[in-house]
Parts: structure tokens; sequence; C-alpha cells
């Protein structure tokens, strides 16, 4: 019945888009118009729709309309004004001051103040943010001289926090409403107040989040869209059939399936766009829980390693969408990328010498041992990769059972519970690895449950260290030999296996304009996107 | 336990072994016979599974997307991963007849159990056992074992056990009503005049005479037990380690619209499946029923 049904509603929706696409008159304006609601995609819900501590991509992609930063991104990653007007850093890189626009509201009214980004910094940043807790460490001073200039005082320079302002990257929250309450269980964090272009409406669990044009808006005549709706729909191929009759507009993070992506290039309604992806660098990996009885071995993991195909993973299980990565630092970084890192190139044979080595020969079954594997649930991409990845695993005689639950019960038994062997996630490696990449291996993060952090649970004095170091390191030589000293050791010691880097792109309906005017788009605002034309909605 | 007489005895007074009464008049029925011969299509296939498919139906052993027909070696094709078609709809008839005739079983323990006891005693237990049977009935059996599966996380024992647990209130309720009837009937009487325990009046007189609904439900359960399991794994909430054709399904429906063929194979296994067992239970169903017989 679920499968017939949902056939009669693909040939519909088709049928539809081909009445559409036959029909509609070609605008061609570069004034943007205002108005129309925006329907996009949000796959999957969001646990929580305040960036604070869970870090997850769809609370990223919801908050950044909600919450503008200090500054914003543009394709060269340098940092543009957005509410901060302008800064200047101290020659010994110690002081950092900011000055912020004048006449921001936040959306309940009050307005917005230097005490917000203080209170911001001192609370949330400096303690429970998951990629900026050793970015601001250092902080010993905050000072607010006005309303509208922030000076930080760093006890030893933190240069990379210049690649982290934007709205998701450092948040600002309100301090009037959270001030004094429980951050983390504050009723705010689903109903958000921020500063930016649209304000948050309504979450209607498993349907919709609706945000609409926020009247006061600083940049005047922004947003141009009335609202933006986005929805919740589990289904890939639905998502598709929905994107592709043009009920939504926009489908960012491979919110399509990837095998539809060449189809849809073909049509004249809809557009892919990799671009705005540039600032996240993202990267597919496999943590292995370090204090497994098989997996605390090191040759053990490195067995794993030899036993995947990576370049079969990318072109099979995510069709081209993504290249083998060998270090944790992906190759787009490419200032701190170390391309002599230890690799692990695919060979079943040595893999099993090296399991032979470490002591766990094949049983009479042909079995070495048994394994779990959960995967982020993220849509059946990550379930195919868990599946490639157990039957790759097979061969070398460990069997592998494959666990799914939602993406609250994965954070939970991954940070939380440490119940686990092997787990697939991903991360953003972000322009400078003090931000993305050492949350996945400083020891720091253990027993805090925070998501995304270090999941393998591993503990190297060496590789805290050199973090630590690099965190505080004001020479940029300096900073680079400690990454790639560290990018060696943790690829010798392999307690994470990076996969793949990842390729996301967006599906856009055609007479959608400027949906990428940023380096860091898919996790900022839309207020520069217009519909050409008639406005939908 | 005895074998009943509405099982055995033919009816039509031909004088053959009566043994064998019950298959002949299947056998008469077109449907019945049909339904039959499907069954054993797919009883067939989950036996040969191993012979014809030593290996792990989840190896990728082609090139992704193989249409049907375009290589001999795999006459069904390849999916996404280049995990051949055809070993997946032999491996997932294995899977889904376990876990239909495992679910099934559970239900039928569960619902002789409570509808016998509940008939048979009757006062505070049938109304104790029948509010139970309703609280069940109160939520829909689906949603129920998919609330059930995402909690426990899904796995077969897990998948079988909420398919199980869920579905029974139907039969409970049939059961109860079939023994009500005998409860004061003479047999019964007899019975208990002879001095014969509750267990074995319930176990040696009553359930063999109600035996015939329960059979004819049976093979219903099975087939719900099926579509069930599929749906799960349509909805994501299948046992990621084994092919089952729900399973199946629920991976091909990303890729319909281009490579429409990886989901409707084992779409048309289901079908066929659940086709089967609805055609043999009606057939069953007439043939145990006498009435229907002498028409």
């Amino acid at each position: 019945m679920r499968t017939l049904s949902r056939r009669h509603f693909l040939a519909a929706s088709s049928a539809i888009a081909l009445f559409i696409r036959s029909d509609k008159p070609v605008w061609a304006e570069d004034k943007p118009q205002a108005g129309g609601t925006l329907s996009v995609i949000l796959q999957p819900e969001p646990v929580t729709l305040s960036p604070t501590n869970n870090m997850a991509q769809p609370t990223q992609t919801v908050a950044g309309n909600i919450f503008d930063g200090l500054v914003y991104y543009d394709f060269d990653l340098k940092p543009q004004p957005c509410l901060a007007t302008s800064w200047d850093l101290a020659r010994d890189g110690k002081t950092v001051t900011f000055h912020l626009r004048h006449g921001v509201k936040w959306h309940d009214g009050k307005p917005f103040t230097s005490a917000d980004v203080k209170w911001s910094l001192e609370n949330i940043w400096k303690t429970i943010h998951p990629r900026n807790k050793a970015l601001f460490e250092n902080v010993s001073a905050v000072e607010t001289p006005d309303d509208f200039t922030v000076v930080l005082k760093f006890s030893k320079p933190s240069l990379p926090i210049f690649s982290v302002l934007n709205g998701v990257g450092a948040p600002i929250l309100p301090r009037h409403l959270y001030e004094g309450t429980d951050i983390l269980g504050s009723p705010y964090n689903n109903k958000p107040v921020g500063t930016g272009a649209f304000v948050f409406k309504e979450w209607k669990r498993g349907e919709y989040v609706l945000l609409e044009r926020n009247p006061d808006y600083w940049d005047s005549g922004k947003p141009y869209l009335d609202r933006i709706l986005f929805r919740i729909i589990p289904d890939p191929a639905a998502r598709a059939a929905a994107v592709e009759k043009g009920e939504i507009q926009y489908a960012p993070f491979n919110a399509i399936p990837l095998r539809d992506v060449e189809r849809f290039s073909q049509l004249p309604n809809v557009k892919i766009d990799r671009r705005g992806y540039d600032w996240i660098s993202p990267l597919l990996y496999l943590d292995f829980n370090v204090e497994n009885q098989y997996l605390k071995h090191q040759r053990v993991r490195q067995a794993l390693a030899h036993a995947i195909d990576r370049n079969a993973m990318a072109r099979i299980v995510w069709f081209g969408f993504g290249k083998p990565a060998i270090s944790p630092v992906p190759s787009a970084v490419a200032t701190f990328h170390d391309s002599t890192v230890p690799q692990y190139a695919f060979d079943p044979k040595k893999a099993e010498a090296l399991l032979d080595e470490a002591g766990f020969k094949r049983g009479a079954d042909g079995t070495r041992f048994a394994i779990t594997h959960d995967y982020l649930p993220y849509g059946d991409d990550y379930r195919r990769t868990a599946e490639f990845i157990k039957q790759a695993l097979h061969k070398i005689g460990v069997e592998v059972t494959i666990r799914s639950q939602d993406t609250a019960a994965f954070i939970k038994r991954i940070y939380g519970d440490r119940d686990f062997d092997l787990s697939l996630s991903w991360n953003s490696a972000f322009p400078d690895p003090q931000i993305g990449v050492v949350r996945a291996y400083w020891s720091g993060w253990l027993g805090t449950q925070t998501p995304w952090t270090n999941g393998s649970g591993y503990r190297n004095a060496e590789v805290d260290g050199l973090i630590q170091a690099a965190a505080v390191e004001g020479n940029p030589e300096a900073r680079v030999a400690d990454f790639k000293r560290f990018q060696q050791i943790v690829l010798t010691e392999l307690p994470t296996l990076p996969l793949l880097e990842m390729q996301f792109f967006s599906v856009h309906a055609a007479n959608l304009r400027d949906i990428v005017s940023q380096g860091d788009q898919t996790y900022s605002t839309l207020k520069n996107a217009w519909f050409d034309g008639k406005a939908k909605g | 336990m005895a074998f009943p007489d509405s099982l055995i005895l033919s009816a039509d007074g031909t004088g053959s072994h009566p043994r064998f009464a019950l298959l002949r008049r299947l056998l008469r029925r077109p449907s019945a016979l049909c339904g039959l011969v499907l069954m054993a299509a797919i009883l067939a296939m989950a036996v040969l599974a191993h012979p014809l498919y030593p290996d792990d139906p989840l190896d990728m052993v082609a090139a992704p997307f193989l249409h049907p027909g375009t290589d001999a070696a795999f006459p069904l094709g390849s999916d996404m991963l280049g995990r051949d078609l055809a070993a997946g709809i032999f491996h997932g008839a294995r899977i889904s007849l376990l876990i239909g005739v495992v679910a099934a079983l559970v239900s039928l323990v569960i619902g002789i159990g409570i509808g016998a006891l509940s008939g048979y005693y009757g006062g505070r237990i049938d109304a104790g056992l029948m509010r139970l049977t309703e609280l069940f009935q109160t939520i829909p059996p689906f949603l129920f074992s998919l609330a059930i599966v995402a909690i426990l996380q899904p796995s077969i024992a897990t998948i079988t056990g909420a398919i199980g647990i869920t579905a029974w209130p139907g039969l409970a309720r049939l059961v109860r009503a079939e023994v009500l009837k005998l409860r004061h009937s003479e047999l019964v009487e007899a019975s208990i005049s002879l001095g014969a325990s509750d267990a074995r009046i319930i176990l040696l007189h009553i359930l063999p005479n109600v035996l015939a609904p329960i059979v004819v439900s049976a093979s219903i359960l099975v087939a719900s037990a099926i579509l069930s399991e599929s749906s799960l794994a349509f909805l994501g909430l299948g046992d990621p380690n084994v092919v089952s054709w729900g399973g199946m399904v629920g991976a091909g429906r990303e890729v319909i619209r281009t490579d429409w063929y990886v989901a409707t194979i084992p779409g048309i296994a289901i079908l066929a499946a659940v086709l089967a067992l609805n055609l043999l239970g009606d057939g069953l169903n007439d043939a145990l029923n006498r009435k229907g017989q002498r028409r």
C-alpha cells in the first residue's frame, strides 16, 4: 500500500513538473524583488535551534538565519562586516577591538549592545561551544568601554578566532533572556531570539520550522523574502519529488538522492549549486572506540583502515560526491594539510596480516572477532556507507553488526553512554584545524558528553600539547608545523579513520536568485535571496 | 493434541483417506490452488537460497545498477551497491518467512492463551483479560510495533517480537467467542463430571474444536506479519544486517525515478507472498466450513 501510494505520488508530481516547465515564461531581471515564501528542505529534523552546544548541521542551517554574527565570510573566506562594522588587532596579537553596529535590535525589541557580546563570549564561546572553547580559552578580560565597543584581551594570541566569528561560529545570544538561567535548558533554545534577518515564528515538530521577515533588520531593504519555511520531509524520494515540482525551492546538504543529481541537472526548472560549503570543508570519518578490547590495539585499527576501499566508497556509495581523505585536515585547508602522513591503501592481504600479528587469527568459522557499527542517521547515504564497511570488514574476518537509531539516540550512545565500537559521522574542518579538527582528538572533551567532539575516546599527551600549543602560537609558521606533527601522530595511531572529503551540493529553483552569496552561505543567512519574476507563496 | 474432527473428517463421504480430504477440498478451488503453488514456490526459494547463492547476499559482487536481463550472471540485475538482486530475493524469502511465521506464532500463543482463559473462566478473569485486549486494540498495531522497534533498536528479534505482541487482540476475541460457545456444551459438561482438570479440558477438548478458525487466521497473521516487517524496513526500521524484501524496497525507493527495478522486484515478491497466504487463508476457510461445502 505504502509503496503504491508513493509511486502514484511520484507519477503525479512529475506530471505537474512537466506542466510547470512547459508554460513558464522566462524572466530575467537583476534588481532584487521583494516578497514570497521560500520553502527549504531541513534534513534531518534538528534537536535544538540554538547553536550553543549542539553543532548539528540542521541546527546551524536554521540558526544562521536567526542569528547574525560579528562578521560573515566572503568566497575567499575573508571576514566581512556584519554586527561588527570594523575591528582592530593589536601588533602583539593579544588585543582585539570590535566596533559594533549601531541601532541593531533583538527580535524582542531590546537593543543589541556590547554587553551581549561579552556575556556570550564568557558563557558560551569560552565554556560550552564545542569548536570555540580552545580558541577563546586565553581571553583574560573582555572590556566594554561603551555599548558599541568590545575589547578582547588575550593572555596568549589566538589567531584562528578570525575564522569563526559568524552567526553560528561565535553565536551571540540575548543576555537579557539567558543571564542567570540554565543555558542548555533554556526554553529560548527552541524559540530562539536573535538579531538576524529572519524572526523565529513556529516549530511544529516533525513538520516545519517557520521564520518570518524581520521588518526592523539593520540592513535596510533586506531580507527580500517574506518567510522561510523549513520543511522536514524524511523520505529522500519525496524530497526529490517536492523539489522537482517546485513545492520546495531550496534544498541544501545533499537533500535529494545522489543518483538523481544527474537527472536534476538536465531539468530547466532547477539548478545544482556546489558553492556555499567553502567555509565548512566537510569530512566523513569512522571513529574507533579505543576502549574496545580489539580496537584498543593500534594494529587492529590500521588493519581495518587497509580493508576499506575508500576509492570505491567515493565512487559507488557517494556517486563521486567526495574523494578519499588521507588526513582529518582536508586538502582544501591547504595551508595546514600534510600530504606526507601515513596512508592506508586498500590492501586486504596486509589487513589480514596485521590482524594475525595482533593475535586475532581467524576462528574455525572464519571469523576473527565481532564488533558493532553505529552510523549517523542522516540518510540512506550514511546507511549504505555502513553496509559498505560491513562487507569490507567481513572479507577480512571481522563481523560487523550495524545498529540504527535516531539522531538523539545516536548522540547519546556515542558521546554520552560511549556504548559503541565503530561510529560513522561527518564533521566540518573549517578554515583552521583549530576550529573543526582538533575537537575530535583533544582529550579535554572526554566526559563532557558534547556531541561531535572526541568520539573515539583518544588520549595522547603529546597531541593534547600540540593542540594547546597551536591554539596560543602567535607565529603562523610554527602553527603549521604543530599541525603537521599532529597529523603525523593521529594518522599513525589512528583513533579515527578519515574516509572522504565530502562534496556537498544544493538544489534550488531556477528563479531563486542570489541563493549563494557568501563563502559560509549554507550555515548563514538567506537575506540576499530573492525570487525572480512572479513571487511564490 | 488430538487431531480435530473438523479437519480430518471427509464431508462428502467419498471414502478416501480422511487426512487428504482437506487437501483435496483445497485443490478443488482455483484460488486456493494458486495460493498453494505460489507458497510452494516461495518456500522453494527459501530452501534453495543457500545451495544456489552460498555467498552473503549483502556482498557487492556486480557493477552497480545492472538492469535486469543485461547480464546472464545476474538475471535480476544489481542494486546501487552492486548487490545481486536475485540472491537478495532468495535469501530475503528466508527472512520474510521466518519473521512472518515466528511473529504469527507469538501472536497465536498470546491470542489463544488469553482467548481460551477468558472464554473458559469468564467472570473477573474474562473482564480483566478483555480490558487488556481492548487496551491493545485502541493502539493501531503497526504504530505500536513501530514505537517498540524504534525504542528497542531494529533487529530480527525485536522486529519479530514487536509484530507478534501487537497482532494478537483480534485472534484473542475470536478464540474467546468460540470457547464461549463450547463452554456449556455436553462435551465439556461430560468432561467436568468425569473429573478432568481445567487444563485438560481446554487443551484436549475445547481447543481442538476451535482449530478451524485459528488455522485460517494463522495464515492471515503470517501474511500481515510479512507486510508489517516490510513496512518497518521500508521506513528504515529493518535490521540492516540481513536482507529482507521490505529492506530491499526501502533501499530502492531512493532511486525509483532512475532505476525502478531495484524497488519493484522485491515489491513483487512481497505481493506474491501476501497474496499466496491470503488465497490460502480463503481456501482454508471455505474448505473447513462444512456448511459451505454442502452448498
